[in-house]
């Protein structure tokens, strides 16, 4: 996993390595922007296969996840022929060409490498939705009447990614392998900096783990995850910076806090000398 | 995998469920094939192994970490990580507890059933309680709580769609599927709306002696229930059994008391649980229909014989979509659901829950829901 830019520890990777092996889902938790979604991105790159997305959200239904027909085209088709029975018109409108397939679909009909079906935020989508999942994530077959049922081939391997925005159901949890990522230690964070901001200076990669570090542990209503890290580095980097200070912090506070209550929290630390790690401003 | 292994895994499972996690069998099993897949004899692969595998939310981590610890002796390999407590889930408790004061309500009924748990009565009545010991605050929690169940398990739109005369959607598929009659030309236009999915609840609660000290809520309980929710049947039973379905449907908590204790007899007798269930089974027959949930609300004391007990609850298991069994002695620590009326009960369960304090009654949602 390494090689394809993820830092991982051997948590992640026996989770990932058991989830596979074991052939069953994998179910992430952990607060926002900790790499949770990048484990089945990484996870389709090493295993060659395609990633299948579906990000849920709330009334988020079958015709969106599973498969819809194509409406108009099938008009259009009635339109030309207009010959043939009307069973046997109908027997090909409502046929595989005429199917939109929805991502739960698409996994389960793809041909080739099995690939890796990324269920994303599965906490925003309702109850209703939840046992839907489990049913086509227990044998991954899909009854469409006009059709019939439809088996998958392969097995695709499934991540699913819950930022407990409510608890999910226990028959779901029994279903999956559990992985809980935990916000990264510095030593583990300074890697992911140094690895997806090539061009960062060492002090300024390590001033600016050592700082997020400090924010983490201050009381915010959004506290910045490893994406806001990545996000500020990268902006650093763009504005040439080599190191941090404090004006160059309050410029670029934006890259990092997405709440305007904790911009006024850290301005007021920041004011106050109170935040380590950092240089004084040059002259 | 050598057999060793196999056996201290299981035993280690059921410390697990000891503790509070939540497994079954297949978790058991997808332990000894993750062990099968891994080198067991790296420490730290053995624990991150059974970790994926046993733990299922974050909050069970830590009881995971320190068992395993004690279980599978010996220190732990240099190079572990700490025990993975979520950051967050402190403030997350701080906050919460300071935007309500319903967590402290909680705790302090918690505190006042703790009191004593009182054993079988045989036939000592003990006259009619006084329900009006509750304050206010309390009975507005209860009432809070019920209200939420109530709201949850109201007819809410399921997955499904069915065809209405006038629905919320076109749909297009019916749609075009009758526009085939008419050569592709679209002459009607067919709606649908999604089905209604209605949960009906039918609550059995024992009020004999043994169960004294929790009636008092768990009437509270009901009454709210029963009034925030139109599609419940409440009954009662000691020694007999009575339906206060009608007298729990009145504006004013008190009167409902009232009528209640008029209407019942045998409060705080002794319990047959069995004769009042098969009562209901033959009294009202048409009550149970798949989309039930019932709940019996019961420490397990039975007097009777135990056998008609677990023919009652088969018979209600086979008739109503889930059968829920709420103990409040199941709260306490170290009680064993060893009572022969328990024995009897448990084959028939769908749910076994804990019913002592809001916080399992707070639970109770989830398994309402059909």
């Amino acid at each position: 996993m390494e090689r394809q830019g993820y830092v991982t520890d051997r948590a992640v990777a026996t989770a990932v390595f058991l989830a596979t092996s074991l052939g069953k889902p994998l179910l992430v938790e952990g607060h926002p922007g900790v790499g949770k979604t990048e484990i089945a991105k990484v996870l389709a790159t090493v295993q060659e296969g395609d990633l299948i997305r579906l990000q849920c959200y709330e009334g988020l239904d079958a015709t969106t996840a599973l498969y819809e027909w194509n409406y108009p085209k099938q008009l259009l088709h009635i339109r030309m022929e207009e010959q043939g029975s009307v069973a046997a018109r109908e027997a090909a409108i409502f046929s595989e060409p005429f199917l939109l397939k929805r991502p739960l679909l698409q996994a389960i009909t793809h041909r080739g490498r099995p690939p890796v079906l990324l269920i994303d935020e599965v906490d925003r989508a309702d109850e209703e939705f939840e046992a839907f999942l489990l049913e086509v994530l227990s044998d991954f077959q899909v009854t469409i009447p006009e059709i019939g049922t439809v088996r998958a081939a392969a097995r695709p391997a499934v991540v699913l990614t819950s930022n407990r925005a409510r608890d999910l159901s226990d028959a779901l949890r029994r279903r999956c392998l559990y992985l809980w990522i935990d916000y990264p230690s510095l030593e583990k964070e300074l890697r992911i900096v140094r690895m997806r901001v090539p061009g960062i200076e060492e002090r300024l990669a390590r001033e600016l783990t050592a700082f997020m570090h400090s924010l983490r542990r201050m009381k915010l209503v959004k506290v910045p995850g490893v994406a806001e890290s990545l996000d500020w580095a990268q902006a650093l980097v763009t504005l040439h910076a080599t190191h941090l200070d404090e004006s160059l912090v309050r410029e670029t506070l934006g890259c990092f806090l997405k709440d305007e209550a904790d911009l006024r929290t850290v301005t007021a630390r920041l004011e106050a000398g109170e935040l380590p790690a950092l240089s004084a401003p040059l002259g | 995998m050598s057999a060793d292994l196999l056996e201290h895994t299981g035993r280690f499972c059921r410390r697990l469920r000891a503790e509070g996690l939540r497994l079954g069998p297949g978790d058991t099993l997808d332990a000894a094939r993750a062990l099968d897949a891994v080198d067991v004899l790296d420490r730290e692969e053995l624990r991150l192994s059974l970790r994926s595998t046993l733990v299922k939310r974050a909050e069970d981590l830590p009881v995971f970490d320190a068992l395993f610890d004690s279980f599978w002796g010996g220190s732990v390999a240099a190079g572990r990580n700490p025990p993975v407590i979520p950051p967050g889930e402190e403030e997350e408790k701080e906050s919460r507890a300071a935007a309500s004061t319903r967590h402290r309500r909680e705790r302090s009924m918690e505190g006042l059933e703790e009191l004593r748990v009182p054993g079988p009565s045989s036939h000592e009545a003990l006259g009619r309680q006084d329900f009006a010991t509750f304050g206010e605050e309390e009975l507005r929690a209860v009432t809070a709580l019920a209200r939420r169940i109530a709201r949850r398990l109201s007819a809410r739109p399921g997955r499904r769609w069915k065809q209405a005369r006038r629905g919320e959607q076109v749909s297009l598929r019916r749609t075009l599927r009758d526009a085939m009659k008419t050569g592709g030309e679209l002459a009607t236009l067919s709606y649908r709306e999604r089905k209604l999915r209605r949960t009906r609840l039918v609550i059995l609660a024992d009020v004999s002696g043994s169960m004294d000290l929790y009636a008092r809520l768990l009437l509270q309980f009901l009454y709210a229930l029963q009034n925030a929710f139109a599609r419940v049947e409440t009954f009662v039973f000691a020694t007999r059994l009575s339906r206060v379905t009608d007298e729990l449907r009145v504006p004013e908590y008190r009167t409902a008391l009232a009528e209640l204790s008029a209407r019942v007899q045998d409060w705080s007798g002794g319990t047959r649980i069995g004769e009042s269930l098969a009562t209901f089974l033959a009294d009202w027959p048409r009550l149970l229909d798949r989309r039930t949930v019932t709940v019996v609300l019961s420490d397990g004391w039975e007097t009777g014989d135990p056998e008609v007990l677990g023919e009652a609850l088969a018979t209600i298991h086979r008739r109503s979509g889930r059968l829920v069994w709420l103990n409040p002695l199941l709260g306490s620590a170290g009680y064993e659901p060893l009572t022969r009326g328990m024995q009897a009960a448990l084959p028939h369960l769908d749910v076994f829950a804990p019913a002592n304090d809001l916080a399992s009654l707070e639970q109770l949602a989830r398994h309402l829901m059909l």
